[in-house]
């Protein structure tokens, strides 16, 4: 509970401190934020599992631990990033941001360790509405707008579907602890089915699986990167928990209903996911669609239904989180200096810039899967995962998906290391988003280059739950 | 075995000069080709020593590595080299060697040139020694990549006009130019390591998931079904890299596309490397799974030589005609596996060696034509003889061993592989094969006539060409000599791959 705590209390100076900020210029707030998170993360790294509070609706597992680590983590290189910046809107609007980023972490640090369903879903709210209000930030721009209410919209639906489906499972199971729910699910009644398959739905709209994919690629576009950064690794994090906590933990046996569903919605999200990033000529929709796929090989992970399988996802998840925000920040910096979202404005970065061109190109190949970057392990484990299950022709349309994937990477890899330079001055990166961005690298080697910590955290984490 | 790593040394070497010369050398052009020289010379030094040195005796893996990577997974680094592998890491190391005085003078961006071609060797030698299925595909994805970048920069565009009824559509795909090339050839092999690395898993869980160790694997005796679909799997994985038909169509247009040292380094080892991991994993792991598709293996071995060698015979292209011989030249290898005969895998292996050589020499010379007189295409060209004697003669020795004439490598190779057809279950294999020689006869010959030893071109842009010069005349003379050296005395070779391929075969159950 400390951590929840202690992130309450930060969010209260935040805003204090923003509402008696003298001057136009609040974006120093973004520092305050970080050094609070900082010290939290470095509490979530002392956290050990501990009892359950609130009759066992709130639990402090390994898996918490885990994943809450994970959000702090995403959460202090979205802010470091957001600390360049420069637009005047938020610079004045700076209190705003951070107050809603850090009430949608809250959401989600309690979200990791709710394990009763009316918390869940009170903590899935506090962690989407929040995420609402920052796409709209520039209230400005019209695709800002557009982004944003087609974000809230598909999220509330999606909100909507998980509450029916909830309704279902108490209706059947009497209770609103999992821990019950998990126990009513052995007689397998179909209503209850039913409804875990409708929330599967809804869930399916925030991690943004196919087919609930089609507000991910808009508000990736139209929101600023370094939030977009953020939004495509933490939010979906949490969903996963969630989907762990209900479909997975505790149920045993009947645990294998859930195979096809989840390969089902694997395979679709990894080919449509995919494909539809091809013809992407805009960075930040290439990268949105491929995190779509990306979404699809973590639910490979999802569908092994194993200790392993889930802990090769939470794996994956670190893995993509270093990747996938690295590669939006580099897009930051690029955007930064030539204004330009365009894959095209890639064109001889290696000649401009070598090291950030040198980075994006390590990220590309995380994310594409390439050995010596985070991600081949990622992908692996996840294929290894499944592959125990027996779930062969998964892999194989996984690992085929993956030479698609890495057409679309290396068209940007190209377009940097091949093509000349269309202009000649140098990418300037400002400090905290070039430190961003070497944390990411040195995520994405170091756990290329050394994965067992990892791998044994993430086997640790995923134990409990079976 | 405690003591010095030998084998990592060697695959190590290329990639420390790597690092060093992203670190050291920038704007050095000479400290950049003398740091890649040292590094892949150590390796060199290295292989020669473990060849002389290797127990025939003992046989078996030697020089024993092993370093716990991911004990949970049961992943471990584990190297070592049979007689098979031995021969590998020679040929890599030699033609590495060359190359990097074959491309001496690459000029644009040659500090990343040699660090990414140092990389590529790095994962080239990773894939011959470990005996870790994990790390040896992790190598092989090594091998694979840096090739994309290799031929997207420093390759060179044909001039390729699609024709027919299908020529309007290939012509929007930008056939010919050397983007089109480097996507083309890392998506096929990338293709082809999904289907490699769903085998390796479906034989890791199948043995228990506790271990990826090729020597435990290899005391396993798996269901036969299962062998049946992982040796499929294995075959098209790494059929696609050593360039079996219908899959072989990266290969031409990679290999005429990328620069010297590349296309030397690729069609002289990378396709061995798909040879080598379908002999050591499709038939050391999986023998029931072998003798069911040996048949289809080589059959599909036989329409590679003949269709490579008409392919090769239609081209005007001098490149083009090298990189079909290759296809052609993997048929010979391909069929040497599926004899599962003795004297087939020999002669399959041998020819792995006797090619690499070969088609390293060849892509050598068609780069120093190249940069000599500026052009590729065939008919244009004619009595480069008398410029320049050395190149020509260089390219009629790799030319006679190419056909199979006694005394080269080829012969060897040649004979002791169709012996092997002759000798197996499906004796017809010979024919298609002595076709294939006879064909190859016929383009090589009217190449090198053509070129070299006809009359005289009219174009004045052909009057005055020098010939060979300093470094490249060192990859010319290293690469004859062990092509004519092997012809003379295949013993050298023969000796510790026979080590490695009888107990293959005991294994197999083919011999009593």
């Amino acid at each position: 509970m400390a951590l929840e705590v202690g992130l309450a209390v930060l969010i209260l100076l935040v805003f204090v401190g923003g509402l008696s900020w003298r001057g136009q210029d609040k974006r120093r707030l973004g520092v305050l934020v970080a050094i609070g998170l900082v010290i939290l993360l470095w509490m979530a790294f002392r956290a050990e599992p501990g009892a359950a509070l609130f009759g066992g609706s709130f639990v402090q597992d390994e898996l918490a631990i885990f994943s809450k680590r994970l959000f702090l983590l995403a959460t202090i290189l979205g802010v470091l990033a957001s600390l360049s910046l420069r637009a005047p809107t938020f610079a004045r609007r700076a209190t705003e941001y951070y107050v809603a980023m850090l009430a949608s972490l809250l959401g989600m640090l309690v979200l990791a360790s709710a394990r009763e369903l009316i918390l869940l879903f009170v903590a899935f709210e506090l962690m989407s509405i929040p995420l609402y209000v920052i796409s709209g930030f520039c209230k400005r721009e019209e695709e800002a707008v557009e982004a944003a209410l087609k974000f809230f919209l598909i999220g509330t639906v999606s909100s909507a579907f998980i509450v029916y489906g909830l309704s279902f499972v108490y209706g059947i199971s009497n209770t609103t602890d999992l821990a019950g729910v998990a126990v009513a699910l052995q007689d397998g009644h179909p209503l209850l089915i039913l409804g875990m398959v409708l929330t599967l739905g809804g869930l399916g709209f925030k991690i943004a699986a196919f087919p609930f994919h089609m507000w991910v690629p808009d508000t990736y576009e139209a929101a600023s990167t370094p939030f977009v950064a953020w939004l495509s690794v933490a939010p979906k994090a949490a969903g996963f928990v969630v989907m762990f906590r209900l479909y997975l933990e505790g149920v045993g046996g009947p645990v294998v209903l859930w195979v096809p569903v989840a390969a089902g919605l694997a395979t679709i999200t990894i080919i449509a996911g995919n494909l539809m990033a091809i013809p992407q000529q805009n960075v930040k929709r290439l990268l949105a669609y491929s995190g779509i796929a990306h979404i699809g090989y973590m639910l490979i992970g999802f569908a092994a239904v194993s200790a392993s399988g889930v802990a090769m996802m939470l794996f994956y998840l670190v893995a993509y989180l270093f990747g996938n925000m690295g590669a939006f920040f580099v897009v930051e910096a690029v955007a930064q200096s030539d204004g330009s979202e365009a894959i095209s404005a890639y064109k001889g970065l290696a000649q401009r810039s070598p090291v950030l061109a040198l980075c994006m190109l390590l990220f590309l190949l995380s994310l594409g899967g390439i050995p010596f970057v985070a991600g081949f392990w990622a992908k692996l484990l996840v294929f290894k995962a499944a592959a125990e299950q027996g779930l062969y022709w998964l892999v194989l349309v996984g690992a085929i998906l993956t030479v698609v994937a890495l057409f679309y990477y290396l068209l940007v890899a190209k377009r940097m290391y091949i093509d000349a330079p269309e202009r000649t001055h140098p990418v300037p990166v400002s400090p905290f988003l070039a430190f961003s961005i070497f944390v990411c690298v040195a995520g994405v080697v170091g756990v290329g280059v050394y994965p067992k910590p990892l791998v044994m955290a993430a086997l640790r984490a995923a134990s409990g739950l079976f | 075995m405690k003591g010095f790593p030998t084998l990592s040394v060697i695959t190590w070497a290329p990639f420390v000069g790597a690092v060093l010369i992203m670190f050291l050398a920038r704007h050095r052009p000479l400290l950049v080709r003398w740091i890649a020289l040292l590094s892949t010379g150590v390796s060199l030094a290295l292989s020669i020593w473990i060849y002389a040195t290797y127990e025939r005796e003992a046989a078996g893996f030697q020089f024993y590595e092993e370093l716990s990577l991911v004990p949970p997974l049961g992943i471990n680094y584990q190297l070592g080299v049979d007689g098979v592998s031995l021969l590998m890491v020679l040929l890599t190391s030699i033609v590495i060697f060359a190359g990097v005085f074959a491309s001496w003078t690459v000029k644009e961006r040659s500090q990343e040139f040699y660090a990414l071609l140092l990389l590529l060797v790095t994962g080239v030698f990773g894939v011959f020694v470990s005996l870790d299925l994990f790390v040896l595909f992790l190598f092989y994805e090594i091998a694979v990549l840096p090739m994309y970048l290799l031929i997207g920069i420093w390759g060179s565009s044909g001039e390729i006009r699609p024709q027919g009824i299908f020529g309007w559509a290939l012509r929007r795909t930008g056939v010919g130019t050397k983007e089109y090339a480097a996507m083309k050839l890392t998506l096929y092999l990338l293709f082809g390591s999904a289907f490699i690395l769903v085998g390796i898993l479906a034989l890791y869980v199948a043995a228990g998931s506790s271990s990826f160790s090729f020597l435990e694997m290899e005391a396993i005796q798996f269901d036969p079904a299962l062998q049946s679909w992982v040796f499929l799997a294995f075959y098209v994985g790494f059929g696609i890299l050593a360039g079996i038909w219908p899959l072989h169509t990266w290969s031409p247009d990679g290999h005429a596309s990328a620069p010297t040292a590349v296309s030397m380094l690729h069609a002289g080892v990378l396709m061995k490397l798909g040879a080598y991991g379908f002999l050591r994993l499709g038939l050391g792991l999986l023998p029931d799974g072998a003798t069911q598709w040996v048949w289809l293996v080589g059959t599909i071995g036989c329409v590679n030589i003949v269709y490579g060698a008409l392919s090769a015979m239609a081209q005007t292209d001098l490149k083009y005609v090298i990189a079909y011989s290759s296809v052609s030249h993997m048929g010979v290898v391909m069929l040497g596996l599926a004899t599962l005969t003795e004297n087939g895998l020999n002669g399959s292996v041998f020819q792995m060696f006797a090619h690499g050589i070969m088609t390293g020499l060849f892509f050598a010379l068609v780069g120093l034509v190249y940069e000599k007189a500026h052009s590729r295409a065939i008919f244009s060209m004619g009595g480069f003889g008398q410029m320049m004697p050395g190149i020509a003669t260089a390219f009629t020795v790799a030319g006679l061993s190419s056909l199979g004439l006694p005394a080269t490598a080829g012969f060897v190779a040649e004979f002791l592989t169709f012996l092997g057809a002759w000798q197996s279950a499906y004796s017809w294999w010979l024919f298609p094969g002595v076709l294939g020689a006879f064909l190859t006869s016929v383009y090589v010959l009217r190449v090198a006539k053509q070129i070299f030893w006809g009359p005289k071109s009219a174009d004045p842009h052909f009057q005055h060409l020098p010939d060979a010069q300093g470094p490249e005349w060192v990859a010319l003379i290293i690469l004859v000599g062990v092509l004519v050296l092997f012809g003379v005395a295949p013993g050298i070779a023969i000796g510790p791959v026979d080590t490695a391929t009888v107990p293959l075969l005991l294994r197999l159950g083919v011999l009593p």
